[in-house]
């Protein structure tokens, strides 16, 4: 109520604090350097080189979003933006029926098929609800997004949009450098007003590219520069030898700090090195 | 209710119409061939199927590793499988290598190096005209009734491409990787809008230090990593990664060859030995292999042994 008057006062904000909610990554250790895992109301960039697991991370959380409420999720819909063909369904599959395996473990007396007007814990009803856009250009990119206002206030059950990945068609010869900067700033801005009105999370991946900064090569995330301000949280994935490591780089209430994760059959989950007894669902 | 996927040819007018959503249901593999076999059961296996379409893949390897022999069997493969396809050979190494196909052909198809088509790609900008004319070709596939639509795409090696006119100024590399990008895009928009099967190789450089554990391998006793960089890793969707060792006893009957996935979104890391014949190339168990090698005191076996 106190944001349709344009003001807020202190306690209004504490109370639509508690009233966001998180998805859950699938990994204990992830979720606590997050806070709980992805907040709704957020823009949170992930990024990473090929192979870390960004597009994993992604199908996980359009997953993991659709935990139903009585099992501790958010029981929403998931959008997912696919602009490099990387979403292969499959794979959503095999991690649609590890939550499941997950869920059914953690919640024994559960059946199945839950009661009527409730979410069947069958893969197909996890696949039917997530809402798969394919984009081949930049141009289907801006459209997808300027179409996402409309779409998502036809379809107030979606709380999760997840771009992957959200700078590919931009990398390549723009002969205007600066529209496009002004294109990624617009867009940006959007994701970011998205996130507020509609009350849900915005995660987009993000590719490594190496800059050349102060006379040597560096890993830095592509078009920073256009991005940066703009996120609320930044997460980057990276292999330390051969295990997978998280870091929150930017927050704005959590300190920086890293964590081990693993990419399984069932899909991102606490690394075996963790103190986590197993996955937690919620 | 979920409305149906957009059809192939409203590329051109797809930004003007309103975007909408595809239902994942529908793009379960029961629904539509979506993978083609290598012709062997176990690269299949190590592949969960073969390759996907919609997507791209890269086999990277050092020079004789079999890259350019996966793309022939692939090319000769595609009309006899499911997917019934012709398939676009582009290759940036000169000559293409015609003997080499007409041996692998099956003599019981003589008709089958008709649905290869083959092109030559002298530097980038070349290879951006040929997928345009491709993109016209895939679009009207009623203008070429004789031959069978063309669902595999194959460029034999993306980094022959890039080897001339590029130095090593951060300029040059960022507008080499700018082509890379526009390069990977039209592929993967051919891939999308025409369900084609697309594959690139290419070649291997030394590392001396650093580099993340799936872009890193041992290869003939040299560390490498794919060409191109971490740019153009960022370009496909599976990369597919072609080693050989020598054998530890110094039999010259024994390369150990593996093709190993290095990522792919719906695969796990892991790794199958393999063999190159004459007609064509073939996983292979591990104990198979050693125990021909016995048999045959040594000498190359393996391109004797009969698999099937």
């Amino acid at each position: 109520m106190g944001e349709q008057s344009g003001a807020q006062n202190a306690w209004d904000m504490l109370s639509d604090e508690q009233s966001q909610k998180h998805t859950t990554t699938g990994s204990g250790d992830l979720n606590d350097i997050l806070g709980g895992g992805i907040h709704c109301k957020e823009v949170t960039e992930i990024g990473g080189v090929p192979g870390v697991g960004k597009t994993q991370l992604g199908i996980q959380l359009a997953i993991n979003v659709q935990i139903p409420v009585e099992y501790g999720g958010l029981g929403g819909k998931a959008v997912y933006i696919d602009t490099e063909g990387s979403f292969m369904v499959e794979r959503v599959y095999q991690i649609a029926e590890g939550c499941i395996r997950d869920i059914l473990e953690h919640f024994p007396q559960s059946h199945e098929k839950s009661s009527s007007g409730q979410k069947q814990l069958q893969p197909e009803h996890f696949l039917a609800d997530i809402y798969y856009f394919r984009i081949c250009s930049y141009t289907e990119q801006i459209a997808v997004i300027n179409y996402l206002e409309k779409f998502l206030g036809e379809h107030k059950d979606v709380r999760i949009v997840v771009i992957d990945s959200v700078t590919f068609h931009f990398r390549q010869d723009f002969e205007d450098l600066a529209l496009r900067t002004r294109v990624l700033s617009g867009l940006s801005l959007k994701l970011m007003k998205i996130a507020k009105t509609y009350n849900l999370a915005v995660v987009l991946l993000n590719q490594v590219t190496t800059k050349f900064t102060e006379g040597s090569f560096q890993l830095t995330l592509a078009l920073g520069d256009s991005w940066s301000h703009s996120c609320t949280n930044r997460v980057i994935l990276y292999w330390n030898g051969n295990e997978r490591y998280a870091c929150l780089d930017k927050s704005p209430s959590l300190p920086v700090a890293s964590a081990p994760y693993a990419v399984t059959g069932k899909g991102i989950r606490d690394a075996v090195s963790s103190n986590h007894k197993r996955a937690r669902v919620t | 209710m979920r409305p149906p996927a957009p059809s192939a040819a409203s590329s051109s007018s797809y930004s003007q119409r309103e975007p909408r959503p595809e239902n994942p249901l529908l793009l379960l593999p029961s629904s539509r061939v979506t993978k083609l076999s290598l012709g062997c059961p176990l690269l299949d296996r190590l592949l969960s199927g073969g390759l996907p379409a919609a997507s791209v893949t890269e086999i990277a390897g050092e020079s004789a590793t079999g890259k350019t022999q996966l793309c022939l069997q692939l090319a000769l493969l595609a009309p006899q499988s499911p997917l019934s396809a012709s398939s676009l050979f582009l290759h940036s190494d000169l000559p293409f290598p015609l003997h080499r196909l007409r041996r692998l052909a099956p003599k019981s198809r003589p008709d089958i190096l008709d649905h290869v088509l083959v092109a030559a790609a002298h530097s980038p900008t070349d290879l951006l005209s040929l997928l345009a004319r491709a993109q016209r070709l895939l679009a009207n596939p009623g203008r070429s009734p004789h031959r069978l639509p063309i669902r595999l795409i194959l460029l034999d090696s993306v980094a022959s491409l890039f080897r001339a006119d590029f130095d090593a100024s951060p300029a040059d590399l960022r507008r080499r990787s700018a082509l890379f990008f526009q390069i990977s895009a039209k592929l993967k928009e051919l891939a999308y809008r025409h369900q084609c099967v697309v594959v690139v190789t290419n070649q291997v450089v030394d590392v001396l230090e650093g580099g993340a554990g799936n872009t890193v391998a041992w290869s003939s006793g040299r560390r490498v990593s794919p060409a191109l960089g971490i740019a153009w890793a960022n370009c496909v969707n599976t990369r597919l990664f072609l080693t050989r060792e020598v054998d530890r006893d110094g039999a010259s009957g024994g390369a150990r060859r593996r093709m190993k996935v290095a990522f792919a979104p719906h695969l796990p890391e892991r790794y199958c030995e393999f063999v190159i014949r004459r007609d064509g190339v073939f996983g292979v168990e591990p104990a198979e292999r050693l125990e021909r090698l016995e048999c045959a005191g040594g000498l190359r076996s393996s391109y004797i042994y009969q698999h099937h």
